[in-house]
């Protein structure tokens, strides 16, 4: 690997701007690094070449730990967004200065010189001040003068960010062809998805300071992981959906379910624009049906046309989840674009309404769909919703905030038939005394996460992620990674051995431990710190917990539907007590 | 003239450049021709013992000698201060940054007669300085102190704004080809700032050739040791030798204009070398 970073973390007065970053770049390879601004993706790229410090990590080139090595010898090259040329020195002095300040000999500058000038097709531009250059050529220099020393490794901040839109097309080429030509392994920053595609052998995804997603341009785009990057890398509708044996369909279940039901999930499904597909009636689609609409909507975008339409009938279709405008009363709005011949087949004016179908489907490997809120009244209802926890989560996850009344929650089974359907998604109740009731009635209902909450605390500036069984330690990290892209603060899984563990009994326990940390990143894609400690879970939970600031704590449960006040009682205290951290219990089958 | 006329937005070239050329004459030129004609009156002879006088060659070397210290001086350290002010942020920066022109606004004479109040022998700076055997006041080292406090300013002023220019990103693009801290500022910062140091330099010396309110408090005015030229004018004024007063202003104004003029050619010269090496 030519350059790795390992957990790389920078803070910025306490607030993480690189949040455990791990990533590993092969010789040769062109990785982008895209995300919007203030993700953190500049800062990453200067932690790179040393520029700025980092606070945790460890950042290797070519197998050399160069975590407390400074810029200057780190032999990288680096291309900044304005060039960064020394104004008063001629083009030629600029290339030669690496060369310079290592006291070559003027016979191999110049060799160098002529070499770097001839790759970016500049040459004769020797005495030349970066004044009497274009932008672009000046950027060229730019690249020229960062190559001169040899570096094994190059990175580019933003480098067309400065440069009109055929110049910069024309300057992607040429950084294509020569770090092709140089094999040399390279990281680009950009904001523009446009240029990752087209320059990337592997596309990372960056927000809020977390490394989100990394992969092949193409799988990235038909096979994002997360609710951001499907709507980040080209546009995206985002629908819940639910999921049973018999397939996916778009129509909430039927509450209470009829006793024979099979059970159902609720998904996050991607729908993109191109794949959906546009009849006049239902049985004229070809693709699976998914809803009535009408146009709102239709742009003329010269190879495409764009129409917006909105889903009405929301008896078969309620769920859409791009945005809170997008999800109204009047039914969900969705981006459709068709191909020309599609638009000569059936030409539509807004107004019109059509049916709709779904090429293809993409199901998010999220296990947390949405948030449904669950309290005696409806007033409850509304002021848990309103707590800044699910306000912070629901908003950056593009998704929906269901209210689910029910009276007798928090009472013990009256053994009484009639089941009532799981809430879908996270289920939210509020913490305080009957707290641990709550929790137990609603996973005696069926639901798989419960976050138990006290809506008048700000959201949590720390994460803890338990799993109290091997069982329990898969499902807690797929509904942990899940939340934390989409929460800027730091997390930490947190391991709690028993001390009466006999020697070999810990180095399983160890290496369960190391197991967690590769399954989070292998499977989730996400890397977090681990942490291990010796004791009773309980005493250790609570100790972790005592600080004066908030933390979320997710713990993993293995949970049969019989034994679940038991299983809650080392927690349960803490479910119960008034203003407190608040808790996602993550249900893991037993 | 109207070979030279640019279009403008700002209209009337006749008129700016005739309110120019007035403005000049009656401010500057004028007086200077006066003292040019009052100054050459005198027969050669007379003008030679004038000028030649032991007393005024004293004079002249302690003023041009103090003001070219105090100058270099400033050049160096109003280049630190300026460094300091533009790279950290550090509490009570604005206050300090409003400090550096008090000496400008100060009345030359009560910054005279503050420092040799504090550098007298009793005043306790000069106290403690004199038990190292230091004597500043009534000394050529106070009067290069007086100028070093007259002329910082505009070593400050004049490096500030340029430093400024001199983005992060050119530092961290050296530190990336391998510069060491040193190289860094020997090759980007300084070829950068050297012209701003200069302008700084050569104001700070014009200033402190001319200057008289500060230092003939701290100067003592021995005749021979600590006369600046200025006081030796005033002096001859008082003494109704009013054509010796014009040629030593005479000599003055030659000796300031050509160190200024060799100066500037210096800074030309220093400015065409860059824009000749582009061709």
């Amino acid at each position: 690997m030519s350059i790795e970073l390992d957990q790389v973390t920078k803070r910025y007065q306490g607030v993480p701007v690189v949040n455990d970053v791990s990533i590993s770049v092969a010789e040769g390879e062109f990785l982008v690094l895209l995300g919007p601004s203030g993700s953190g993706k500049s800062t990453l790229l200067r932690a790179i070449a040393g520029l700025t410090e980092i606070n945790r990590g460890r950042v290797s080139l070519h197998g050399r730990d160069v975590t407390h090595v400074n810029a200057r010898e780190r032999e990288v090259g680096f291309v900044f967004q304005h060039y960064a040329l020394f104004r008063h020195m001629t083009i030629g002095e600029n290339i030669e200065f690496a060369l310079r300040v290592r006291h070559a000999k003027a016979a191999e500058r110049r060799a160098r010189r002529q070499e770097l000038l001839r790759l970016v097709a500049l040459e004769g531009m020797d005495d030349r001040l970066p004044a009497q250059l274009s932008g672009g050529q000046q950027q060229r220099i730019a690249v020229a003068r960062a190559l001169a020393h040899r570096p094994k490794v190059l990175l580019m901040d933003e480098p067309f960010g400065a440069l009109d839109a055929k110049i910069r097309e024309e300057l992607r080429r040429t950084i294509r062809q020569i770090q092709r030509e140089l094999g040399i392994s390279t990281i680009l920053v950009t904001h523009d998805q446009e240029e990752a595609f087209a320059l990337a052998d592997r596309i990372g995804v960056m927000h809020q300071g977390r490394l989100l997603e990394c992969g092949k341009p193409d799988d990235l785009y038909t096979r994002p992981a997360t609710r951001f990057v499907s709507t980040f890398l080209g546009a995206a509708n985002l629908l819940l959906g639910y999921r049973s044996k018999d397939g996916i369909r778009f129509a909430p279940p039927a509450n209470p379910a009829p006793a024979d039901a099979p059970p159902v999930y609720e998904i996050v499904t991607v729908l993109r624009p191109e794949e959906v597909e546009m009849a006049s009636e239902r049985k004229e689609l070809k693709a699976t049906f998914v809803g009535h609409a009408r146009v709102e909507e239709v742009l003329f975008g010269g190879a495409v046309e764009r129409l917006r339409v909105r889903m009405q009938d929301r008896g078969t279709v309620a769920s859409a989840v791009k945005g809170a405008a997008a999800a109204s009363e009047d039914g969900t709005l969705i981006e459709v674009t068709r191909t020309l011949p599609e638009k000569r087949q059936l030409p539509v004016t807004p107004g019109q309404r059509v049916a709709l179908g779904a090429r293809r489907i993409h199901v998010l490997p999220t296990p947390v769909s949405s948030f449904s809120v669950v309290a005696a009244t409806e007033e409850d209802c509304a002021r848990i919703a309103a707590a800044p926890l699910l306000q912070a989560l629901s908003t950056r996850m593009v998704t929906r905030v269901n209210h689910r009344v029910e009276p007798t929650i928090g009472e013990p089974p009256t053994g009484k038939a009639a089941r009532a359907l799981a809430p879908p998604g996270v289920a939210a109740v509020e913490s305080g005394p009957g707290g641990a009731a709550r929790v137990e009635w609603l996973l005696r209902h069926g639901a798989s996460q419960v976050l138990c909450l006290d809506p008048e605390r700000p959201v949590p500036t720390r994460v803890v992620i338990h799993a109290a069984s091997d069982a329990a330690l898969r499902p807690t990290m797929a509904v942990a990674s899940s939340l934390l892209r989409n929460l800027p603060v730091e997390a930490a899984f947190l391991d709690i051995q028993s001390p009466a563990l006999p020697a070999e009994g810990r180095a399983t326990q160890l290496r369960h431990l190391l197991d967690a940390r590769s399954e989070a990143a292998a499977v989730h894609g996400l890397d977090v710190r681990t942490e291990l400690r010796f004791g009773d879970s309980a005493t250790e939970l609570s100790r972790e917990l005592a600080a004066e600031d908030i933390a979320l704590l997710i713990v993993g449960l293995p949970l049969a539907p019989t034994d679940a006040w038991q299983k809650l009682l080392p927690i349960a205290k803490l479910l119960d007590a008034r203003g407190g951290d608040p808790v996602l219990i993550v249900r893991a089958a037993t | 003239m109207s070979r030279f006329r640019q279009p403008s937005i700002l209209p009337g070239f006749g008129l700016t450049l005739g309110f120019t050329t007035f403005f000049l004459s009656a401010i500057v030129l004028i007086p200077l021709a006066a003292l040019i004609i009052k100054g050459s009156s005198p027969s050669l002879a007379e003008l030679k013992e004038i000028l030649l006088d032991p007393r005024a060659i004293a004079s002249y070397r302690l003023s041009f000698g103090a003001a070219l210290l105090a100058a270099v001086v400033n050049a160096i350290f109003g280049f630190i201060v300026a460094w300091t002010l533009v790279r950290y942020e550090f509490p009570g920066r604005r206050l300090v940054d409003a400090l550096i022109d008090l000496p400008f606004a100060l009345p030359t004479a009560v910054s005279g007669i503050a420092l040799t109040a504090v550098f007298a022998p009793n005043g306790w700076l000069g106290l403690k300085l004199a038990s190292f055997g230091v004597q500043v006041a009534y000394t050529w080292i106070g009067v290069v102190v007086a100028l070093i406090l007259i002329g910082l300013p505009f070593v400050v002023r004049s490096v500030q704004p340029a430093l400024v220019e001199v983005q992060r990103d050119l530092e961290d693009a050296a530190e990336t080809l391998g510069a060491s801290p040193w190289q860094i500022f020997r090759r980007i910062i300084l070829p950068a700032v050297l012209p701003a140091v200069l302008t700084g330099f050569t104001l700070a010396f014009a200033r402190g050739i001319g200057e008289y309110g500060s230092v003939v408090f701290i100067s003592g005015n021995l005749p021979m040791k600590t006369e600046i030229t200025p006081l030796l004018i005033v002096i001859k004024l008082e003494q109704f030798e009013y054509q010796a007063a014009a040629a030593l202003g005479l000599a003055m104004l030659v000796m300031s204009f050509i160190m200024l003029f060799a100066i500037n050619l210096v800074q030309a010269w220093g400015r065409r070398r860059h824009v000749a090496a582009g061709r």
